[in-house]
């Protein structure tokens, strides 16, 4: 059961970072502006890196809440 | 419904754990919130400065070894316990396999150890799940004699050794960290100022300052990190994850310039290790200080738990023999010497001597102690030899009861506290998601829109020319949340509060919660009960009026006959008085107490009726020109009484109860401090207003009925005031239950039983200024540390997210905002130990008289 709920979780908060990052990535295309590529897939990483952080302690609670539901 | 209920009670168990190495509120919110997520956990409470756990657990879905891993896998340090006992009785392995199997199935022992030969058992435990008593209860209940071996100092050397072992290991991080730190940061400044003519060229080098930044990052710097992926892999987060994701990024673009300049983060020109070095540096130099102060804060309990005496020299079979005082049972007669120890408390049955109570009463002077009187443990004794029939031991005692009511009080949490614990659990969420919307600002447009490339960090040598738009964005997100780090705020009340019932303590002031703490210092109005609080409360007799057709001595012969089985005070004083007369006192033959009126007696063949106007009225006695005699009696501060016999007025009988030496002193500094003084008591309204016109006393509550009192309370709280209600804890409960703040006052050393929100050790109403002015102080404290808190991160995360650059090309570096991060935290802690220097001001007369 704790390794369904943490399974799931990770995907859940895995797939909102990656979702940050990639409107992040989106972001320097859309600007119009020649963003080193350093600077783009850095900027990924550090937003994939803050994504995870403020997601994990959100979602592995909320997801362990419905499963007990 | 009930029983599943009662069941789901019964199935529930809790046990409070000492948790080590908690430095901040976060790691509070970090560990609570891994453990709520743990399946069978009901309900988490964690005080920091307490170092204990309060977990309540269902112990079919979850034992402690795994809530103790999980606390364990955070990084944090469950102490546990342990019991060493004598235990007679065993003859073979099968005694030991025995013990060993059923000291083991009790909940939290990790580990027993049964030594036949010794007749021995070593029990490994986390205290707060099982105790010591209970392991020996389970142990005789097999049929063998368990005592416990003199450990009394144990757990107060585990928690000191517990600390050293904090203090060396921060101590060895910045015996690592600031060397090597100040040696990078030298590197970097080498081409810059003065540096150039005084530090060599090679120490500028890029490979040498990333070997010595290297060790700094991982080795104090690795505690940071291991403790965020803990905290992570549980859904909790807290302090360590700023800290190793600030220390992480600066050191990975560092080390990425250094070692492929041409990768496109800014190149040898942003080779920034010594933000990297410094940070971890001044978070050590933080951690080393908290640890260094903070547990200063709680030397109460400590010193308290030092006062307990270490042997005991016990009169068995006739034979003078030392033991542990924690052996010690009761009825053992006990020989104390000049300069010892009491070790339990007990009752003295041969000897006189002055016995100094400061450390648990407060009282400054020694007190006089003769046959009969009663010693409480832990005090010393000054002069004489005495011995003492032992009434309580173990956690009985006058001094176990103090250390658990302290302990409570400072495992509380005050309701100023719920906003700082509210900042303080969500910031961290809050400051990522800040540091991600600084990013993308200066990446989007800050750096386009502000940046120049003389730009310079505060204190720092070096421009910023090389960084690229994703270096600098990086570095102002990291900064943000270095320095956004709330450690001031999570200490600011919960450290006051320890300094402020630790010093209650020390005056024999029991705050029994923080909250108590908080409210004494709102008080605004404190009523008094008159009797025993404001007066000695051991009236006598003055008066003795008598009727036409009675004489005095038959007047006062029938009340005190009346009286004889009465235990009130003022029924005792007429007693005495008849007695002192040698007035011979017949039997009684019905006895029946009216309560708030009087009582009715028959002795010797008569009817006799003694009590108040009200009782008299009730039962048609008409006392006419006596009434007049009983009201200048009362004018003059007296109880008047009145009494009839079959029927017919028979006379006055006037008792006094005086004021207690301190009284008015105390009233009147009450009423510099701006607080309201009220007086209440089941008294007639002019004895009540003599009495309080003695102590300078304006608000009298006169002829209130026991039960009464709260309601009188509850009408001067509808008034809008704060009240604490002062008196006897057993019967004014309701009332000091009523009151905004209950004062149990002179309640001597059964302090765990009384009433009350307050309960005052010593028989002094001087000490209610004290505990007021100690509220007041303390919740100063925790005003101006909030305050202070609340700037620095107020003031800190627009400046470290780089609001002012725009405008004065003003930039806070990582590690510059670690060390006001660090700062932060110690002076809190360092405002909060100026309490310790707080004196009550009465107490500080005494001291001067």
């Amino acid at each position: 059961m704790s390794n369904k709920i943490a399974r799931v979780s990770a995907l859940v908060y895995i797939a909102l970072s990656l979702g940050f990052s990639a409107i992040f990535v989106a972001a320097t295309y859309l600007t119009g502006k020649d963003y080193p590529p350093v600077a783009r897939w850095g900027g990924f990483i550090w937003v994939f890196v803050l994504g995870m952080i403020i997601t994990m302690p959100i979602v592995i609670p909320y997801v362990k809440k419905r499963y007990e539901k | 419904m009930a029983r599943s209920a009662v069941m789901a009670q019964t199935s529930r168990r809790h046990a409070i754990l000492p948790v080590e190495g908690m430095s901040c509120a976060s790691c509070v919110v970090k560990i609570e919130k891994a453990l709520r997520n743990l399946s069978g956990v009901i309900d988490v409470k964690v005080n920091l400065l307490a170092h204990r756990a309060y977990v309540e657990y269902e112990p079919d879905k979850i034992g402690i070894p795994d809530v103790v891993k999980a606390v364990q896998d955070l990084g944090y340090e469950v102490l546990h316990e342990e019991a060493m006992l004598h235990v007679s009785g065993m003859s073979c392995a099968s005694c030991v396999a025995k013990i060993e199997k059923v000291v083991g199935s009790l909940p939290g022992v990790t580990g027993v150890v049964v030594n036949l030969p010794a007749e021995s058992v070593k029990v490994e435990f986390y205290p707060g799940t099982t105790t010591k008593a209970e392991i020996k209860k389970v142990i005789n209940e097999l049929g063998y004699e368990a005592t416990e071996k003199p450990q009394g100092h144990a757990a107060l050397d585990r928690e000191k050794q517990a600390r050293e072992k904090e203090l060396k290991r921060q101590k060895r991080n910045m015996w690592i960290a600031w060397p090597l730190s100040l040696v990078v940061m030298l590197g970097m400044f080498q081409p810059y100022w003065i540096f150039k003519d005084i530090v060599p060229m090679w120490l500028h080098n890029a490979y040498l300052m990333w070997a010595l930044t290297t060790p700094v990052v991982f080795i104090p710097g690795w505690q940071f990190f291991v403790n965020s992926i803990n905290g992570l892999r549980r859904g909790a987060t807290d302090m360590n994850l700023l800290y190793a994701t600030g220390i992480g990024a600066a050191y990975l673009i560092a080390t990425i310039n250094t070692l492929w300049p041409d990768a496109g983060f800014g190149g040898k020109g942003a080779t920034f290790f010594e933000s990297a070095a410094l940070l971890t540096a001044f978070i050590v130099l933080g951690r080393y200080l908290e640890a260094l102060t903070r547990g200063r804060t709680s030397e109460a309990i400590r010193k308290l738990m030092s006062l307990k005496a270490k042997t005991a020299r016990v009169i068995r079979d006739g034979l003078e023999m030392e033991i542990a005082a924690d052996d010690v049972v009761i009825g053992d007669i006990i020989l104390v010497k000049p300069g010892e120890s009491v070790p339990v408390d007990g009752e003295i049955i041969d000897g006189y001597s002055a016995v100094d109570e400061s450390m648990i009463t407060g009282e400054s002077m020694p007190v006089e102690k003769k046959v009969g009187d009663q010693v409480i443990g832990a005090t010393i004794n000054k002069t004489g030899v005495f011995k003492f029939r032992a009434t309580k031991v173990g956690a009985d005692t006058a001094l176990s009861q103090i250390i658990k009511l302290v302990e409570d009080a400072q495992a509380s949490k005050a309701p100023i506290q719920k906003l700082a614990d509210f900042v303080a659990g969500h910031f961290i969420a809050g400051v990522h998601v800040l540091a991600l919307l600084v990013f993308a600002f200066w990446f989007f447009m800050g750096y386009d829109l502000f940046f120049t490339p003389e730009s310079r960090f505060v204190l720092s040598p070096y421009s910023l020319g090389s960084i690229g738009v994703f270096g600098f964005a990086l570095l102002l997100s990291v900064t943000t949340l270095i320095i956004s780090c709330p450690c001031a705020l999570g200490l600011a009340t919960p450290s006051a509060m320890m300094a402020g019932t630790g010093k209650g303590a020390e005056h024999g002031i029991l705050f029994k919660g923080a909250d108590a703490v908080e409210a004494t210092s709102k008080l605004q109005a404190v009523v008094f009960d008159k009797t025993g609080t404001l007066t000695k409360g051991e009236p006598s007799l003055t008066d003795v009026v008598a009727a036409p057709g009675f004489d005095r001595r038959q007047v006062l012969q029938f009340a005190a006959m009346a009286e004889r089985n009465s235990e009130h005070p003022l029924g005792e004083a007429i007693v005495r008085g008849a007695r002192d007369e040698g007035l011979e006192l017949a039997d009684v033959e019905a006895f029946n107490a009216i309560i708030g009126y009087g009582i009715e007696v028959r002795a010797a063949g008569r009817e006799i009726l003694i009590g108040n106007r009200r009782l008299m009225t009730q039962r048609g006695v008409e006392f006419g020109d006596l009434l007049a005699e009983a009201e200048r009696l009362e004018n003059d501060g007296k109880t008047a009484m009145l009494l009839a016999i079959d029927g017919k007025p028979a006379g006055v009988i006037a008792v006094a109860d005086t004021l207690k030496e301190n009284s008015k002193a105390a009233v009147a500094r009450l009423k510099a401090l701006g607080i309201k003084v009220a007086m209440i008591t089941g008294d007639n309204q002019r004895t009540a207003s003599a009495i309080a016109r003695q102590a300078g006393i304006d608000t009298v509550l006169a002829e209130v009925l026991p039960q009464d009192k709260a309601n009188e309370v509850k009408k001067l709280q509808e008034r809008g005031l704060n009240v604490a209600m002062v008196g006897d804890g057993i019967n004014d409960a309701p009332a000091l239950a009523q009151a905004n703040v209950g004062i149990a006052i002179g309640s001597g050393t059964d302090v765990a039983k009384e009433t009350g929100e307050i309960v005052l050790i010593k028989d002094d109403i001087r000490d209610v200024v004290s505990a007021i002015e100690i509220g007041r102080a303390t919740m100063r404290k925790v005003k101006q540390n909030l305050f202070w808190s609340f700037i620095y991160n107020t003031l800190g995360i627009p400046i470290g997210a780089g609001l002012l650059y725009p405008f004065v090309g003003f930039l806070v570096s990582p590690e510059l905002a670690a060390f006001f991060m660090a700062m932060s935290s110690v002076s809190v802690t360092l405002n909060t130990l100026l309490l310790k220097r707080f004196i009550p001001s009465m107490r500080r007369e005494e001291v001067r008289v």
